[in-house]
């Protein structure tokens, strides 16, 4: 008899936990409906409201529309980007493409709502994922008056805080918090990689300054990273260290340094990319090749049609898409082509076939 | 007599051990549907700050290719070529392998793309059949069609992953459509963890879903019963089980429909396991036995915002098949790697994924079949009383509506259902039908596979399906 009562409780119970997901379920999707409609509305609403400032026939009928559209903005970040996107995509006479006159008309609603208020109220007010998005938000603005509070929020625990925080500041171009915080994430070599081409790429300060800052106090990990990163953004301060490196013993740093000469173009260094070329590891090789074929000399190219026959198949393939783009004689081209060296001839027939027109 | 006391009580110990058994698997799943419910709550949260379109243009970014292996898809393979030319993905080639059609499809893939033949080199760092032919076109070159002869699904893509250029390649069914950011939040999970080795994303019944150019406009219930309880069954296999799994890091299926996987890692065990039709839970489980035993570190990430959307069989028959396969896929994949089970080099996976995966997903659909039969028989014979069986019937009936529901209110609470309300509640319904009838053929489907496990284990199924609404 007990087990038999244990049995029923346990299904009654089961029955109210069904009910209790059903009530749930049918609230969630009410929810979602409203807000499915609501979100339908306001987009009609804005629409409404842009046509009315594009087309108003006076100055004051133009306000009034504006007014309307901040009404409906009404201080909900949600209904501002939403009005943003509306005035950017809005497709009426030649306006989709006067960005200028986008630009104003969110300047003027900017003004009137003031956005950043918004957003720094959800700085402090929010949780970690909507501080997060206010710090990306208000970096985006400009709003320089809240950076204190932005790198506070870099100290947090929080990890997607403190990147959200961290890219933030690399959009106002804070050179010694972004450092610190680059530093701070050096050995995990899982996550730094990753944000330091992030960070590199979004910083808006003086990239020079801020990789001689990291190359101070930087271990070798996050300084070939750097270097990799920096291939993108040739700074010739630094040509001096990567001719160094790529000379070196160091496999990693010979690597990063030899993609980094490479991007340069230089002549001057072509010597030391034709010694990488031959070097035992592959990963050297390729990028030496490809950045001999930047330099577009007849040694270089001697050097690339050499790398076409290397034993290791990701060298040879970089090297028959950099010869294409080398100046190569036709008559080069139906050596390599006809010539004894199939992995050669597979190589550039392979590029050849898709970037020349067969058909 | 003796004899008869013996089955007696031979019969009534198998029956409480089904009851305890059915309870035991309860109770895990409801562990499963609470971890994956604070799983989803969070990475739901996470994406408000996680500004994933900016990745669009960053140089983290890893090229992918698109593997498709095609065997026979005339009647899908165009649109599924077309619509993945419009996901948002900055880098990525396409490559359809056919394996051998006898029908159209490397005809009209040919036609459609303007495509012609061109000479190329291919690096087999996995052995596979011959390759015949590559075509190339210059008006879509990421696209890349391979024609090869017949070796099976397994060999197909691992001739794609041969001819691919990039870094991560992901397989794809010719009769799923991925949603446009599916790609991009997949690959995501490689830039945040570079541990990331494969990457899965949740597959949604298309069935009744309009599905434009990768994205959801809208959904009318499927016609057919069989088809709704699919939609119910999908939620559940998905953002209960696998988002469970996943954040053990045993998860030991990505599925076969939509995948995101590291190549190199692939060419290191070897690529897909030829002669299996579960492929890709041998894979995974493959690629978990080698990383663990290399002790090196890695990640198998599932990903329930990126979207794959498929055709689930819309007849009694293409589901039986489907599941008979899918049975013989896992008990293939698990005789293939016994040397894992409980063994605690093999971490978390060999301890609790494989264990579980044995005794619950393989054997459990044997013991609930033999219950279906032996309760009643019990019950005729006077040893079970009518009360505590109605009773216990009632319990099973109601752990699985919660799972079933608590699924749909986790895919509720992320909005990405395109239901309305009305429609919501409607597929609700069918989370409490699906229990009378439908679970209990599945599972008479999921014996009958491993029955015919020695004569089904080597063969391409094919379902029939119907064509994406446009």
């Amino acid at each position: 008899m007990k087990i038999e009562l244990i049995s029923v409780l346990a299904l009654l119970f089961c029955l109210l936990i069904i009910g209790i997901e059903y009530i749930m379920h049918y609230r969630l999707a009410e929810l979602q409906d409203e807000h499915t409609a609501r979100i339908e509305n306001i987009r009609h609403r804005l629409d409404v409201h842009v046509e009315g400032v594009l087309y108003a026939p006076t100055d004051s009928s133009r306000e009034s529309e504006i007014n309307a559209l901040t009404d409906e903005i009404n201080g909900d970040y949600e209904v501002y980007e939403m009005a943003v996107s509306t005035i950017r995509t809005h497709k009426g006479t030649s306006y989709h493409d006067d960005i200028e006159a986008q630009d104003l008309l969110i300047k003027q609603i900017d003004e009137k709502v003031d956005p950043v208020s918004i957003y720094a109220k959800m700085l402090d007010e929010g949780n970690v994922y909507h501080k997060g998005y206010a710090c990306r938000r208000l970096a985006e603005m400009n709003a320089m008056e809240y950076r204190d509070k932005i790198k506070e929020c870099i100290d947090t625990k929080n990890r997607d805080l403190a990147y959200n925080a961290a890219m933030a500041l690399c959009h106002m171009g804070d050179l010694y918090e972004v450092a610190e915080y680059l530093l701070s994430i050096q050995d995990d070599h899982m996550y730094s990689g990753r944000i330091v081409n992030e960070f590199f790429a979004q910083f808006t300060g003086d990239r020079r300054e801020l990789a001689e800052l990291l190359f101070e106090k930087c271990n070798k990990y996050m300084k070939c990273t750097i270097i990799k990163t920096l291939e993108k953004y040739p700074i010739d301060a630094f040509r001096p260290m990567y001719i160094e490196g790529a000379s070196g013993n160091d496999t990693q740093l010979k690597i990063a340094c030899v993609k980094a000469l490479g991007a340069f173009g230089y002549p001057e260094d072509e010597q030391i990319l034709q010694m990488a070329a031959q070097d035992n590891d592959w990963v050297i090789r390729s990028s030496a090749v490809r950045g001999l074929s930047r330099l577009k000399s007849p040694t270089a190219l001697a050097t690339v049609k050499h790398a076409l026959g290397d034993k290791e198949w990701w060298v040879r393939q970089t090297a028959a898409q950099a010869i294409t783009k080398m100046d190569i004689m036709p008559s080069d081209l139906e050596e390599i082509l006809g010539g004894y060296d199939r992995f050669a001839a597979d190589a550039v027939k392979n590029v050849l076939y898709k970037t020349v027109d067969t058909e | 007599m003796g004899f008869l006391n013996a089955v007696r009580s031979f019969i009534v110990v198998f029956n409480y051990f089904c009851m305890a058994f059915t309870l035991l698997l309860s109770v895990i799943y409801i562990i499963q549907l609470f971890v994956s419910f604070f799983r989803v709550h969070r990475d739901y949260s996470k994406s408000f700050s996680d500004d994933f379109h900016s990745y669009v243009d960053s140089d983290n970014l890893l090229p992918i290719s698109l593997i498709i292996p095609a065997y026979n898809e005339q009647e899908n393979i165009v649109q599924n070529i077309r619509s993945l030319m419009k996901i948002n993905y900055p880098m990525y080639e396409i490559i359809v392998v056919n394996d051998g059609s006898t029908d159209k499809t490397g005809e009209l893939v040919v036609n459609a793309f303007h495509m012609h033949k061109i000479e190329t080199s291919i690096r087999y760092q996995i052995p596979t059949q011959k390759i015949e032919a590559v075509y190339y076109s210059k008006k879509y070159p990421n696209l890349l069609y391979v024609q090869k002869a017949n070796g099976g699904k397994s060999d197909a893509l691992n001739a794609g992953i041969n001819i691919s250029r990039y870094p991560l390649f992901t397989c794809l069914d010719a009769d799923s459509r991925v949603e446009k950011d599916a790609l991009l939040r997949l690959a995501l999970e490689f830039i945040k963890d570079s541990r990331t080795v494969v990457a899965g994303g949740i597959v949604r019944i298309a069935n009744g879903s309009k599905i434009v150019d990768g994205e959801l406009k809208g959904f009318s219930m499927p016609k057919k019963l069989i088809e709704r309880f699919q939609i119910v069954e999908y939620y559940r296999s998905f953002l209960m089980g696998r988002v469970f799994w996943s954040s053990t890091n045993s998860l030991l299926i990505v599925s076969g429909a939509f995948g995101l996987f590291r190549k190199q890692t692939v060419i290191d065990v070897g690529g897909y396991k030829r002669n299996t039709i579960g492929e890709d839970m041998e894979i995974v489980v493959r690629i978990h036995r080698y990383m663990r035993k290399n002790h090196k570190k890695y990640r198998v990430k599932f990903n329930e915002l990126s979207v794959c959307w498929t055709q689930g069989p819309m007849s009694l028959n293409d589901i039986r098949s489907q599941r008979r396969r899918w049975q013989i896929g896992l008990m293939d994949t698990l005789i293939s790697h016994f040397g894992m089970t409980l063994n605690p080099r093999y971490g978390f996976v060999g301890l609790l994924s494989i264990p579980y995966n044995w005794i619950f997903e393989l054997f459990g659909a044997l013991v609930e079949t033999i219950g279906y039969f032996l309760i009643p028989f019990t019950l005729l014979m006077g040893e079970l009383n009518m009360f505590f069986f109605v009773i216990y019937f009632l319990l099973s009936v109601a752990l699985g509506v919660i799972l079933s529901q608590g699924s749909l209110v986790l895919e509720q609470y992320t909005h990405r259902a395109a239901m309305t309300a009305k429609q919501s509640i409607a597929v609700s319904v069918y989370a409490i039908l699906e229990n009378f009838g439908y679970r209990q053929l599945i599972t008479i489907f999921r014996v009958e596979g491993i029955i015919k496990y020695r004569k089904l284990h080597k063969t391409w199924g094919k379902i029939k399906r119907k064509e994406f609404e446009q």
